[in-house]
C-alpha cells in the first residue's frame, strides 16, 4: 500500500451494548505509515472503536473499510483480514504454557502454516527486533511486564501485519517499564508501521502520533495534529480533558 | 486363632495376573475417557443446541447413577436386547468408560471455563478458528489447571476397577475373592488386596502430584 494511501476509513461507526451506546458515529481515517493515537477519559469508546477494527466486536452501524474494502461480517473472510491486522492489549495476554519464541512461532506456525524452522527463524528475528533474544526460552512468568508486552508486540509483528492496533500497551505496566515498550512503539512507527494506539501516554501521542483523536461519551470531539490537540485544542472537552491530566502544554 | 499367610504366596500367579488385569482396566479406561471427556466437554459448551443437550444429557445420566448398576446394565441388558453379548472384560471397560467420561467432561468443562476470554482473543486476532484456539491455547492451559483432578479421578478409577468384579472380570478384586473362597482364608486375602491396592495407588497419587507440580502453569 502506498504511503498515505487511507488504510482503515471509519464511516460513522455505531456500536450499542444493550442500551448503552459506546460509539455514537465515528468518522476517522488512518493513512497507510501514520500513526493516530486515540486518546480520552476511559469509557469513552477509544477502545471499542479498536476491537471494531478487527472485529472482535461488530459494529450497529456505519461502516469500516480496511484497505478499501469494506469489513466482513462473515467469520471466514475476518479471520484473513486479522492476519493483517496485530493486536496488542493491555493484559498482554501472551499465552502463559508457551515460551516465549513458541508465543511469537504461534501464529506463523498454526495460521500461516510455515514449518517449524521457518516459524522460529521469523519468531527469533522479531524478538531480536524488541531487544528480547536472550529470552526466546523464558516462559511469560519469569519476564518483567514490560518484556511480556515486548514479546507481545513480537507476537503480533510475526504475521507481518499492514496495521498494528495497540489497546492501551502500557495501562499495566510498572511505570519503570513504560518506556521500554514505548521505545519499540517508536522504533516502529520510524519504520514506517501504520499504528492505531489507545493510550493514556500523552508524551508518546504528541512525540510518536501523526494525528490524535479526542474520544468522550462515544465521539471524537476533535481531531487533528499533535500540535492541535495539544498546543492549541479548538474544543472546550479536549482543553478539559487535557487539564485534567496536568497537561500544560 | 492362626494365620496362614501362605495362602497370598501360592496363588501369587493368579494375584500378579489379577493385578495387570486391574492396571490394564485403569490405563484402559482413562486412555478412553481423556480424548473422550474433552470431546463432550467441547460439544457441551460449544455444540449446535440439540447436541449440547445431548452431551449434557449423557453427562447428568452417567454422573448420577451408581457405577455397580451401570456394570451390571452392561453385562445384562445388551444380550437380552441385541442377543450379542460382549466379553466380561470389554463390558467392564465399557461401563467404567461411560461413567469417568462423564466426570471428565465435566472437569474440562470447568477448566475451559477458568481460561479467560482475553486468551481466545489473543488467539482469534492472530487468525485462528475456533477449533484452532480451542487446540493450541485453551485445551493445553485447561488440560494443565485440572491435572490435580484427574489424577483424584485417576485413583478413584484404579479402586472402582474393583467393582466389575461383580461380572466376573479376572482383575484383582475377583481373584482375591475367588481365592478367599476356595482356601477359607478370609483375612490373609483381603489383607493381602488391601495391601496390593493401596501400595499401587499411594505412588500414583504421589506421581501425579508431582507431575502436577512439574507441569503446572504460573501466570
Amino acid at each position: 500500500m502506498a504511503a498515505g494511501a487511507k488504510i482503515i476509513r471509519y464511516r460513522g461507526v455505531i456500536k450499542r451494548y444493550g442500551g448503552f451506546q459506546a460509539l455514537g458515529g465515528v468518522d476517522l481515517d488512518v493513512h497507510a505509515g501514520e500513526v493516530v493515537c486515540l486518546i480520552g477519559p476511559s469509557g469513552s469508546g477509544k477502545s471499542t472503536l479498536l476491537r471494531c477494527t478487527n472485529g472482535l466486536e461488530a459494529i450497529d452501524g456505519g461502516d469500516i473499510e480496511f484497505e478499501g474494502a469494506m469489513l466482513p461480517r462473515d467469520e471466514r473472510a475476518l479471520r484473513a483480514v486479522r492476519t493483517r491486522m496485530g493486536m496488542v492489549f493491555q493484559s498482554f495476554e501472551l499465552f502463559p504454557h508457551l515460551t516465549a519464541l513458541e508465543n511469537v512461532a504461534e501464529g506463523p506456525r498454526t495460521v500461516l502454516r510455515n514449518d517449524l524452522v521457518e516459524a522460529n527463524r521469523r519468531a527469533t528475528a522479531m524478538l531480536a527486533k524488541v531487544g528480547l533474544a536472550d529470552k526466546a526460552s523464558s516462559y511469560p512468568s519469569a519476564l518483567s511486564g514490560g518484556q511480556q508486552q515486548r514479546v507481545a508486540i513480537a507476537r503480533a509483528l510475526a504475521m507481518e501485519p499492514d496495521v498494528m492496533l495497540f489497546d492501551e500497551p502500557t495501562s499495566a505496566l510498572d511505570p519503570e517499564t513504560i518506556g521500554e515498550v514505548l521505545s519499540v512503539m517508536k522504533k516502529l512507527a520510524d519504520e514506517g508501521m501504520t499504528m492505531v494506539v489507545v493510550t493514556h501516554e500523552m508524551t508518546f501521542a504528541r512525540r510518536v502520533g501523526d494525528w490524535v483523536a479526542v474520544f468522550d461519551t462515544g465521539r471524537i470531539v476533535e481531531q487533528g495534529p499533535p500540535t492541535q490537540i495539544f498546543d492549541a485544542p479548538t474544543t472546550e472537552r479536549t482543553r478539559d480533558f487535557l487539564s485534567h491530566l496536568g497537561w500544560t502544554g | 486363632m492362626s494365620f496362614d499367610w501362605s495362602v497370598v504366596w501360592q496363588h501369587r500367579d493368579a494375584l500378579i495376573a489379577g493385578t495387570a488385569t486391574t492396571i490394564l482396566l485403569t490405563v484402559a479406561t482413562m486412555a478412553i475417557a481423556v480424548p473422550c471427556g474433552i470431546i463432550v466437554a467441547i460439544l457441551r459448551l460449544y455444540g449446535w443446541a440439540p447436541v449440547r443437550a445431548l452431551a449434557t444429557a449423557y453427562v447428568e445420566f452417567f454422573r448420577n447413577l451408581p457405577l455397580i448398576l451401570v456394570v451390571f446394565w452392561a453385562f445384562y441388558v445388551p444380550p437380552i436386547l441385541t442377543g450379542l453379548g460382549l466379553s466380561p472384560l470389554a463390558t467392564g471397560l465399557a461401563a467404567l468408560a461411560l461413567n469417568v467420561t462423564a466426570y471428565n467432561a465435566e472437569t474440562f468443562r470447568a477448566g475451559i471455563n477458568s481460561i479467560r476470554r482475553g486468551q481466545v482473543e489473543a488467539a482469534m486476532v492472530l487468525g485462528m478458528n475456533r477449533v484452532q484456539a480451542l487446540r493450541r491455547v485453551v485445551v493445553p492451559q485447561a488440560v494443565r489447571r485440572i491435572l490435580p483432578v484427574l489424577a483424584s479421578t485417576w485413583v478413584s478409577l484404579f479402586k472402582d476397577t474393583s467393582l466389575v468384579s461383580v461380572i466376573a472380570v479376572t482383575e484383582l478384586a475377583y481373584v482375591s475373592m475367588q481365592i478367599r473362597a476356595q482356601s477359607f482364608r478370609v483375612l490373609e486375602m483381603l489383607t493381602a488386596m488391601a495391601a496390593i491396592y493401596w501400595l499401587l495407588g499411594y505412588p500414583q497419587a504421589k506421581l501425579v502430584d508431582w507431575i502436577q507440580r512439574r507441569f503446572a502453569i504460573t501466570e
